[in-house]
């Protein structure tokens, strides 16, 4: 409708009320002229007003659970609201005074919601789980109460900006990044000591204090890790933050301390990087906490550490255990050691026949051969010489440094195998022993590479990679 | 009729005293708006005399801000229904009650009463004055300067207006 139409609806409108009842349609009829819109808006607004009864009649009424905001100065028992702080997985969050006037954090339940007894119930487990942890990096639980049919959680205040507000200004450096990690590792420790699971660790439940001490709050969702309860939450009810769930937490399954280690993982991961892990490429991690985080976060929770304790003692010892051991002789990583180790020698080796193939061939297609063999030899038997070193000096890195080497022992592979196989060939013109001995080689790279050394990875490195990832990799 | 400076504090004080309703009463009770409206009145006119001499100029305020308390209100819960925040907990809806006995869509409402405010303010100030506000057909008069005759037909004509507006079988108005 425009203004136009609807001044001269008001009249028509108006002046039909004034008439009874059964005259006003022809009234109505009469005073539009022949203007057959107006009449029916005329017509429609007059029917509407008839069978309007008591509409808008009762003025508004406000449910008390439209105000689940306390305003300041609100008295909830004995405590005194300040302010709202910030709203959790399942209440308002409010930074009160004790009356001793001692800052705390209180958490409610809204009140009609307090009626639900099964979230009262889990909020009360909350609680109770919370309250057995004691360590300096978690905040305290002092109180669980129903004050003025509220429930209330009242715990520590904690000053301080959290991690989310300290990563958006960028990666840490990773010292810093590696004190801090040690300190949430070992509020999980804790945590898991008293059996309870935190079940959404991320950057924003992570306080760092003025002094720079981690305070780990918000055990929202914590519930007590036992077998009977383990299915305290219904089917299709998911806690936690996406970004940061286990798959296991995702698919609805069963969850464990491994669910923490896992978004512990990607917390980790973020403060060195400034982003998500899974967000797409970013910086590099220095190699000896790429193995610790890449331990967190296997798919398998059998894979990673199993509680807090264990993953801190892999932070804090420097030289992290990564669950890849020092080699035993006969072990499937000492196979693919001694696959590394005798090929780069029998590349060596072939560096003579291919000598031998160039004065046959001579001239500089000859010397061509010759140097692009030589290059291939060198790059392929050196690096895999590299990572036979790796794996038995410093284990950790082995992953990182297969996949850094990877695209060039390949190259090299091939490039090895096809002058070769090419010198071979035109050698083979003498029916030369060389010419023999250069093709079949030729052949018997091509097969150790494209499938004894995959077989001999993949029963070394039962890892996380898909088989075509593990394809490209020595 | 706009003090903008003194919308918070009405907006406040109702809320402070809902909430103070909120503490005594059981859950599942409704304030009127009239009797919140009339409550804050008298306490802020008692804290602040000058600013809040005229009563008719107050109970515009407080129409007014009943009115954004509801909206947002309706708002922030039809956020939660839906899973607005990806990390919430998504409960089973114990919705009792609403603020509207007769089942009043307060989004609806407040979107078709913008509307006819483009069409005929007076009609919608009036609206919200009764509405919101809980003021009687006299106090409206009072606020707007105009005679409850007049107010009466103009409500009549707002009021079947809305019905059709908020009416979702006839096509929009």
């Amino acid at each position: 409708m425009t203004p136009e139409q609807w001044k001269r609806l008001k009249p028509i409108f108006d002046g039909a009320l004034a008439q009874p009842l059964d005259a006003r349609r022809a009234w109505v009829q009469q005073a539009c002229g022949g203007d057959e819109a107006l009449r029916r808006d005329a017509e429609a607004l007059l029917a509407s007003h008839e069978t309007a009864g008591d509409f808008l009649e009762e003025p508004a009424r406000l449910d008390p659970s439209d105000l689940d905001t306390l305003p300041a100065g609100t008295a909830l028992g004995s405590y005194r609201i300040v302010r709202e702080i910030g709203r959790g997985g399942m209440g308002v969050v409010y930074l009160a005074e004790d009356n001793l006037e001692r800052q705390v954090a209180l958490k409610t339940l809204p009140p009609i919601l307090g009626a639900d007894n099964q979230l009262r119930e889990r909020l009360r487990r909350e609680a109770h789980a919370a309250a057995t942890i004691n360590h300096p990096a978690v905040a305290t639980v002092y109180v669980l109460d129903e004050i003025d049919g509220h429930l209330v959680i009242v715990s520590e205040y904690v000053e301080g900006d959290t991690l989310r507000t300290l990563l958006s200004r960028g990666a840490m450096d990773s010292t810093h990044a590696h004190a801090l990690a040690v300190e949430i590792a070992g509020a999980l420790a804790a945590a898991h000591r008293a059996r309870v699971i935190h079940r959404d660790l991320k950057p924003e439940n992570i306080i760092v204090t003025p002094a720079g001490r981690i305070k780990v709050v918000d055990f929202g969702i914590a519930h007590i890790e036992a077998p009977e309860q383990a299915r305290l939450t219904v089917p299709g009810m998911m806690l936690g933050t996406p970004a940061y769930m286990a798959p296991e937490q995702l698919a609805g399954g069963v969850v464990t301390p491994r669910a923490d280690v896992y978004a512990f993982g990607i917390v980790f991961s973020e403060m060195l990087t400034g982003q998500h892990p899974l967000a797409g490429p970013a910086g590099l991690i220095p190699p000896r906490f790429a193995a610790i985080i890449q331990r967190c976060m296997n798919p398998d929770p059998n894979e990673r550490y199993a509680s807090g304790s264990e993953l801190l003692a892999a932070l804090a010892s420097g030289a992290p255990d990564t669950g890849i051991e020092h080699t035993a002789t006969g072990s499937p990583r000492w196979w693919w050691e001694f696959h590394q180790a005798i090929t780069a020698v029998v590349y060596w080796m072939m560096t003579w026949p291919a000598w031998k193939g160039r004065e046959i061939i001579g001239g500089p297609l000859g010397r061509a051969l010759f140097i692009a063999a030589l290059i291939a030899v060198i790059v392929a038997a050196s690096l895999r010489l590299h990572l036979w070193f790796t794996s038995r000096f410093y284990p950790a890195q082995l992953r990182w440094a297969r996949r850094r080497n990877a695209t060039w022992i390949r190259a090299a592979d091939w490039l090895f195998v096809a002058t070769l196989a090419v010198t071979g060939v035109l050698v083979g013109e003498d029916r030369s022993p060389v010419a023999v001995v250069l093709i079949a080689v030729a052949v018997g790279a091509a097969i150790a590479f494209l499938v004894i050394e995959r077989a001999t990875a993949r029963a070394a490195f039962r890892s996380s990679a898909t088989p075509r990832e593990e394809a490209r990799h020595p | 009729m706009q003090h903008p400076d003194l919308m918070p504090l009405v907006y406040d004080e109702l809320r402070r005293i809902a909430a103070r309703y909120i503490s005594r009463e059981r859950p599942g009770q409704t304030l009127q708006a009239t009797a919140l409206v009339n409550e804050a009145y008298v306490r802020l006119a008692a804290e602040r005399p000058r600013e809040f001499a005229n009563k008719t100029h107050f109970l515009a305020i407080a129409a007014l801000s009943m009115r954004q308390i509801l909206v947002q209100r309706a708002r922030a819960r039809n956020a939660a229904k839906r899973g607005g925040a990806p990390h919430r907990v998504t409960l089973d809806d114990r919705n009792v009650g609403g603020n509207t006995p007769a089942g009043i869509d307060v989004l609806a409402l407040d979107e078709a009463l913008s509307r006819l405010a483009l069409l005929d303010p007076e009609q919608a100030r009036i609206v919200e004055l009764r509405y919101f506000g809980g003021l009687t057909v006299e106090e409206t008069a009072d606020v707007l300067g105009s005679s409850p005759a007049t107010v009466k037909r103009h409500w009549a004509m707002a009021r079947a207006w809305l019905k059709q507006a908020l009416d979702p079988g006839v096509s929009s108005v």
